[in-house]
């Protein structure tokens, strides 16, 4: 039994088909999983907490691209909770171009299972385009964090993640679009595990069927 | 028995100067550098000694003296690199060849002075060399390496020689500070009544140990040859470098290319031989109308792999603007250290290293290293010092973190950001940030700070309030207590 549930799911079909897909995918919680080798896009205000979830899922060098002022805000403080702090690389690109190209030659490269882009609007078709064939050679999970709009894009799926007023560890996750499969709405929670002599370890991400949006 | 030589090059910044036909020298010249807080003369031309300028003055009182006078600071780079050749040099005198930073070398001539027809005529023959490259030199000879110092310093001629076996004597009548001990340790030494060697070897050692510590005694009984002291040289550092001159010039990006293929091949050959790699690349291309320019590349790790230096160097080569040709390359490895060889097929763990490295050197070439970096603990309780950025590039040994006392947000602006307060309370109670209205549901604190004692700040103590907003965002507040109607920013962003 699984503890994430989706709410709008029709059958077991359906579900089923959510988890089969053809490439490897990472799962989350339960049956909802992110496609590997794919980009997604993070929307909300927890954006950048969603993408941290899924990066200590990952093991490896977190690739994390962005404009000064956002590489600059994040605080490794704040991190060391979920993921060894250790284990981030900071690119900071002084445009919106030097961000994507630093973001595709990351996702190209077979090492980083995990690249998180900061941009402030969300890429336009090419531009996914172009970072999907890139996450696509890599085989790793690229994460689009963005503060502003969200366009048209190539993305696989889009979430919307925003900090619930439930508790202090909760998030409102929503699913928004995905090319392949069902949208649905959790509540999202994290649970740490033990850490055993200094040793970061992945924690359990729960997510619970939302009450009714 | 052993002989050793050593070498004292006096007026090594003023010859660095005389070599290169500097006109001031001839007048009343003298180079300075920061003694103590204050600009002092360390060596004068002729001129300025006959004007009744010495070595220690302030340049103040210098100038007082000598209105005249014309100083420059010392150049500690260029003095260094002149010895270093010099070191070099010397090897044509003896194999055995050690630095006496900053201005002087060690020689051990056991064996090799009769190639020269005697001590004598190989410090005449070295002197002479020396001042055919305009270099000022003074000569000891001896059977320790601390009474040849002792002796190209203090003795009465440009050569002093000390037979074999005569150490002792020869060192008898130095003063005290022949024996190159600490300042204070030779001050304390003339305090108590003591002029010259000779009067410290009349003392019982261990006398000598309990009043003034080990370093003395040591010092003592290696320069009379007690205890062992030897010459211990260094072998040059190699220059790994290639370079190529063509007849005619260039400018082909597929010839360039081939260019640099034969530089990088040569380079790399030698590196990798020597199990050592770069990680830095300076190619020097040389333009007939425009002059050299300088392209580099840099590396996460050193490397002495052909393709990826190639690899690297394509979009430097590329945004290179040739219009009449290059006819001269010159290649060199930078910043070269020693690297373990590794069986690549059989180490996962050490081939996802390497495409890390890889990754931080494409990123690093092209936005620049500075902008490729990673988190590293600072010791601080301040929020925004906990923690700093370095150069992932630099990054060698893993670092451990503390677990944090208290919660800290996600999002921490370096910058605390003002917000306009709506409805007042401690903390608001309604607030405008960024265009948005929030309302305060919920707030925990306040959590005090003061700034670091040895900070000298106006606004020293803070408040920081965990805020949560009706909304679902969680702030952190901050404001500075004390004031009336206290400002309040928003310091952080809970994720």
């Amino acid at each position: 039994m699984f503890v994430g549930e989706i709410i709008n799911r029709r059958d077991v079909g359906t579900l089923a088909s959510f988890t089969l897909q053809a490439r490897e995918s990472l799962c989350l919680s339960g049956a909802v999983s992110l496609a590997k080798g794919r980009v997604h896009e993070v929307m909300g205000d927890s954006a950048d907490m969603f993408a941290v979830l899924v990066a200590s899922q990952l093991s490896g060098p977190i690739i994390w691209t962005g404009l000064a002022r956002d590489i600059g805000s994040l605080a490794p403080t704040a991190l060391q909770d979920f993921i060894d702090p250790a284990r981030v690389i900071l690119t900071e690109g002084v445009s919106r171009g030097e961000v994507l190209w630093a973001a595709e030659q990351a996702l190209r490269a077979r090492c980083a299972q995990c690249v998180i882009i900061e941009l402030s609007q969300g890429p336009n078709l090419r531009e996914s385009r172009r970072l999907q064939i890139a996450a696509e050679e890599g085989g790793g999970v690229g994460l689009i964090l963005i503060h502003g709009r969200a366009h048209t894009s190539a993305c696989e799926t889009r979430w919307r993640c925003a900090a619930s007023s439930a508790g202090a560890a909760v998030w409102d996750l929503s699913l928004t679009k995905n090319r392949k499969g069902e949208l649905g709405n959790w509540r999202m929670s994290w649970v740490k595990s033990e850490i055993s002599g200094g040793a970061y370890e992945a924690g359990v991400i729960h997510l619970a069927a939302a009450t009714a949006a | 028995m052993r002989r050793v030589l050593s070498i004292w090059l006096p007026q090594l910044p003023l010859d660095l100067r005389r070599r290169k036909a500097d006109p001031r020298i001839a007048g009343c010249f003298a180079i300075i550098s920061e003694i103590k807080n204050a600009w002092r003369l360390t060596h004068l031309s002729e001129a300025a000694i006959a004007a009744g300028l010495s070595a220690g003055l302030s340049l103040p009182d210098a100038r007082a003296i000598c209105p005249e006078l014309l100083t420059e600071p010392s150049d500690a780079v260029r003095e260094a690199a002149l010895l270093r050749a010099l070191w070099r040099w010397a090897d044509s005198l003896s194999p055995w060849v050690a630095l006496d930073a900053p201005e002087g070398l060690f020689l051990d001539i056991t064996g090799c002075a009769h190639l020269f027809g005697g001590e004598a005529d190989m410090a005449a023959h070295a002197r002479m060399r020396l001042a055919d490259m305009q270099i000022t030199a003074r000569i000891g000879i001896a059977d320790t390496k601390g009474a040849a110092w002792a002796l190209a310093r203090f003795g009465q001629g440009e050569v002093e020689i000390a037979q074999a076996g005569k150490t002792s004597a020869a060192l008898t009548p130095m003063p005290l500070e022949a024996l190159r001990l600490p300042q204070k340790l030779t001050s304390d030494l003339r305090r108590t009544g003591l002029k010259n060697i000779g009067q410290l070897t009349e003392i019982r050692r261990a006398e000598l140990a309990r009043r003034f510590g080990l370093a003395l005694t040591q010092s003592l009984s290696a320069a009379l040859g007690h205890s062992p002291d030897p010459v211990s040289p260094k072998a040059a550092e190699p220059i790994y470098a290639a370079r190529m001159t063509l007849p005619d010039p260039i400018g082909l990006q597929a010839d360039l290319l081939g260019v640099l293929e034969r530089l990088t091949a040569s380079v790399c050959k030698r590196l990798a031989s020597d199990a050592k790699g770069a990680r830095r690349y300076y190619l020097t291309v040389r333009c007939v109308d425009t002059g050299d320019h300088v392209l580099h590349i840099g590396f996460a790790r050193p490397t002495h792999i052909q393709p990826a230096v190639l690899q690297q160097f394509a979009r430097p080569l590329e945004a290179l603007k040739i219009e009449f040709g290059a006819d001269w390359f010159r290649l060199e490895a930078a910043h070269v250290e020693p690297i373990q060889p590794f069986q690549i097929s059989l180490d996962q763990h050490k081939q996802a290293e390497d495409d890390t490295s890889k990754i931080i050197s494409t990123l690093g070439n092209r936005l620049g290293f500075d902008r490729v970096r990673q988190f590293m603990p600072m010791q601080s309780h301040l929020p925004e010092r906990e923690f700093t950025h370095v150069e992932a590039m630099d990054r060698r040994e893993p670092v451990s973190w503390a677990p944090a006392p208290r919660k800290r947000p996600l999002r921490l602006f370096k910058r605390p950001e003002r917000l306009i307060t709506l409805d007042p309370g401690r903390p608001p109670k309604r607030f405008q940030w960024r265009r948005d209205v929030y309302a305060t549901q919920d707030a925990k604190g306040p959590e005090r700070l003061t700034a670091e004692w040895w900070q000298n700040e106006s606004q020293a103590v803070r408040d920081y309030w965990h805020v949560q907003t009706q909304e679902g965002v969680r702030l952190w507040l901050m404001t500075y207590p004390g004031s009336q109607h206290p400002d309040w920013f928003i310091a952080g962003r809970f994720a």
